[in-house]
């Protein structure tokens, strides 16, 4: 290529990035925000295909928070706009545009920092990207534990759990990711105390879908249910939903050595709710299935088909809607984003990233004496956060970027009664996850 | 058919490959008396693993490890135990098998690995969702004659409606490359399957659809308090009635008679009158009919499908296609049948993990000591 015709490539990437900055972008809220400038913040999160239900109520829940806050003058004289941009390609998060979507949003000196991403996979290529540039992270719903910290080495380390540890997802050696959820390794021992304690179940069988996530869940619950007292009646079985449709001999198999009911490591759409609908039939309709967050979903209760209520499942996160402070927060939402589809579990969650980044903003402002910061100041600020009032409650960062609460909530599928409140129900309103618990596991 | 290319005059059917292989590619361009020594063993330990020795030696092996690994294993699992996963085995192997033929025929008749075969298959699945609302089949309300007749309606324009589209992928992507070089076909297979995996895709969403549970839930006790599921029966039923079927089509029938023709030698068919391209055209179709019954099977039996089933379980036919002899129609429907006994016993009485490893591995074994196959290739001589 002449050095004529790269400067012309070159140009035209330019202004591709440009535009597709401007199509992609949505701005966040009106209001009538500050008179000193803009700054950006990023927000990269699937927003199309079959993932554009735990985007865009997420997003929804930043644009909100954002909002808020220009209504009310910005933060300290800036006005903040939102650059959101999609990791969906062909409808299913990816790793890959993930990480360009990062560079994209490092493209613009005014974005001083992101939240996102939704999917554990695409944090592990974006972070390192975004460390190079302290561009800080935030992110409402990842729960991979290698994000931030090692995982023990009775499941190998984090090099054989996910494939990366914190170490090599930063390469300068200083944090610049952090998330409000919690982590996964407290999900499997929430569901293990839940069937020993309170269920009076002592003998399981589990299985996992083969990934990073089902397995991890699976392990740490057979290594809490069996510390205790409880027995796992067959070896782990791994089951590669690619090949697998028939789960009826593992089930048959567990029936057969007394298992009293099935946990599960895996999400919905690699068919880990096809196990629950297979039990029927084998065993009782009374005997539990649990997972994790992989299933508390609505199609997780379409797959489960009539076999749906009594799953158990928990997700790392806090229920905004046992926050009774959330409460107002909530109802504001409503007034303003009126569609079904609209409000999803992490549009607070979002809506907290948000708050979090706003205030370190700020702070980063008034270090900087009240002019722009950089992200380093801002990545600095949002370092510190201790004990800052969220919508979600209290959130004090550890040095690994981890909220100091492990919050756990567990919830049971069952037949919807219309006098109670239910997180998800089936579209017709025959099945819905309702809130059971929620335990803080940061000491365990 | 071993015994073609009597110039080199080999004596297996392995040797014979290794021959038209050298033919074909004229890169080694040695005779068989200037083969090195070390290779030359080779072929000899190769011809004789071939021959009839080596189906001795495989049919031993076979007989061991059942013998010294699976059945302690049944015995300590028990008898219901065993009949259940028996069952599951046999019906998930019938819709392995209806696949299979589809694969096995085309192979045999155009020498194409028709990848877009397992989308097909669940295309049968996606089109007769739709359907079975229209004909009024709901979950838990249909019982009796309406749902006997329903379901056989669904079934009927289900199977014409994909045999009909399969005749036209055939006409669109395949006919006009029949004369192309063989990679170019196998490529428009390959978008094909892509093709329709897009628009189920776009259609229904990248989900795990639910299909209606609408065979009866009922189980047949079979003594020792054990019992197996009147669906399990069915499936195994309604795929031997069609494998059945369709065996005496393919043996009885003019149509099945010009098949099998066109299939032994395409232009001394055409020599005695048979209509090639008319031919071809039925092949397709009826693969695909088996196809879309064994999709809506495949749906009353697990309940879910999703767009993308279809590469996987045709991945898996195409296997037991070649396990059973590529071409050959009992050999696909006995391939079938064995890779779903396998998997079946495989995930109950060991790692669900190594299933796919066991599979490949006596896949491995048996081409080694049978290349052609369970029951010997049938494909076009030249």
């Amino acid at each position: 290529m002449s050095h004529h015709r790269a400067l012309k490539a070159s140009g035209l990437i330019a202004v591709a990035a440009i535009l597709s900055l401007a199509c992609g972008g949505s701005s966040g809220g009106g209001g009538n925000g500050g008179s000193k400038g803009e700054i950006d913040i990023g927000v990269d999160l699937p927003m199309s295909g079959g993932e554009a239900s735990n985007g865009v109520p997420t997003l929804n829940g930043v644009n909100f928070a954002v909002k808020q806050q220009n209504d009310k003058g910005g933060v300290k004289g800036y006005t903040i706009k939102v650059t959101s941009l999609d990791d969906a390609v062909n409808g299913k998060h990816d790793p890959q545009k993930g990480a360009q979507n990062v560079q994209q949003l490092l493209a613009s000196s005014k974005v001083l920092a992101m939240v996102g991403p939704f999917n554990s996979n695409v944090a592990a290529a974006e972070i390192p990207v975004a460390n190079r540039d302290s561009l800080s992270m935030i992110s409402p719903a990842n729960t991979n534990p290698c994000l931030t910290k090692q995982v023990s080495q009775d499941f190998g380390g984090c090099q054989n759990y996910a494939g990366y540890d914190p170490g090599s997802l930063r390469p300068t050696g200083t944090n610049n990711y952090f998330r409000v959820a919690g982590t996964d390794d407290h999900q499997g021992p929430a569901n293990a105390d839940n069937a020993y304690n309170q269920l009076k179940i002592t003998k399981v069988a589990v299985g996992d879908d083969a990934e990073a996530y089902g397995k991890g869940i699976a392990q740490t619950f057979i290594a809490q249910f069996k510390k205790l007292g409880g027995q796992v009646v067959l070896p782990l079985q791994d089951f590669d939903p690619n090949t697998t449709n028939d789960f009826r001999t593992f089930l048959r198999s567990a029936q057969n050595a007394g298992a009293q009911g099935i946990y599960f490591g895996g999400t919905d759409s690699n068919k880990a709710c096809i196990v629950r609908s297979q039990m029927k039939g084998i065993f009782p309709d009374t005997a539990p299935f649990m997972g994790g967050d992989g299933i508390v979903t609505v199609q997780c209760l379409t797959d489960a088909a009539t076999a749906a209520p009594g799953m158990y499942g928990t997700t790392a996160t806090k229920d905004a809607d046992q926050v009774p402070d959330a409460r107002a927060t909530i109802d504001a939402f409503h007034k303003q984003y009126t569609g079904n589809i609209d409000y999803g579990s992490y549009t607070i969650p979002g809506y907290a990233c948000a708050q979090l980044i706003m205030n370190a903003i700020g702070k980063a402002i008034d270090a900087n004496n009240g002019s722009m910061p950089t992200r380093k100041q801002v990545l600095e600020q949002l370092g510190k956060t201790s004990n800052f009032g969220s919508v979600l409650g209290p959130v004090t960062f550890d040095k690994n970027g981890d909220n100091s609460q492990q919050i756990m909530s567990l919830y049971k599928s069952e037949a919807v009664d219309s006098s109670k409140k239910y997180l998800e129900t089936t579209d017709n309103k025959q099945v819905g996850w309702i809130f059971v618990s929620a335990k803080d596991y940061s000491t365990s | 058919m071993g015994e073609a290319g009597a110039g080199l005059s080999p004596n297996s059917p392995s040797e014979w490959l290794v021959f038209s292989a050298v033919e074909k590619t004229g890169r080694l361009e040695r005779g068989p008396r200037d083969v090195p020594p070390g290779l030359r063993t080779v072929r000899q330990v190769r011809a004789v693993l071939g021959g009839r020795l080596g189906t001795w030696l495989l049919a031993i092996l076979a007989v061991l490890v059942i013998g010294l690994v699976v059945v302690p294993k049944v015995v300590a699992g028990g008898y219901g135990f065993f009949v259940q996963i028996l069952a599951f085995g046999v019906a998930n192997g019938a819709i392995f098998a209806l696949i299979a033929l589809g694969y096995t025929m085309v192979y045999g008749i155009i020498e194409l690995i028709n990848f877009a075969h397992g989308d097909v298959f669940t295309l049968g699945a996606f089109v007769s969702l739709p359907l079975l609302s229209a004909f009024g089949l709901v979950e838990g309300k249909s019982s009796g004659a309406g749902l006997w007749f329903g379901l056989l309606a669904v079934f009927a324009i289900t199977m014409l409606i994909i045999g009909v589209l399969n005749m036209l992928i055939e006409r669109v992507a395949y006919r006009p490359l029949r004369h192309a070089p063989r990679l170019a076909p196998l490529i428009t297979a390959v978008g094909m399957s892509f093709i329709l995996e897009g628009i189920m895709y776009v259609w229904r969403g990248a989900f795990n659809i639910h299909y209606p549970d609408l065979l009866p839930g009922q189980r047949l006790p079979i003594g020792e308090g054990a019992s197996i599921g009147v669906k399990d029966v069915l499936v195994v039923v309604v795929a031997v009635v069609l494998v059945g079927l369709f065996s005496i089509f393919i043996a009885r029938s003019r149509l099945g008679k010009a098949m099998r023709a066109t299939a032994q030698d395409r232009d001394a068919a055409a020599l005695v009158g048979i209509d090639i391209d008319q031919t071809i055209s039925a092949t397709f179709f009826l693969g695909a009919i088996l196809a879309a019954a064994g999709g809506i099977i495949f749906g009353l039996y697990f309940n879910s499908v999703r767009f993308d089933q279809g590469f996987e379980a045709g991945l898996i036919a195409f296997t037991a296609a070649v396990f059973g002899g590529i071409g050959n129609i009992p050999g696909a429907a006995l391939g079938g049948l064995i890779i779903g006994l396998i998997q079946a016993f495989s995930n109950a009485y060991f790692q669900a993990a190594w299933t796919d490893v066991v599979i490949f591995a006596i896949l491995i074994l048996v081409l080694v000591f049978r290349p052609t196959g369970l029951l010997g290739m049938a494909v076009p001589q030249k």
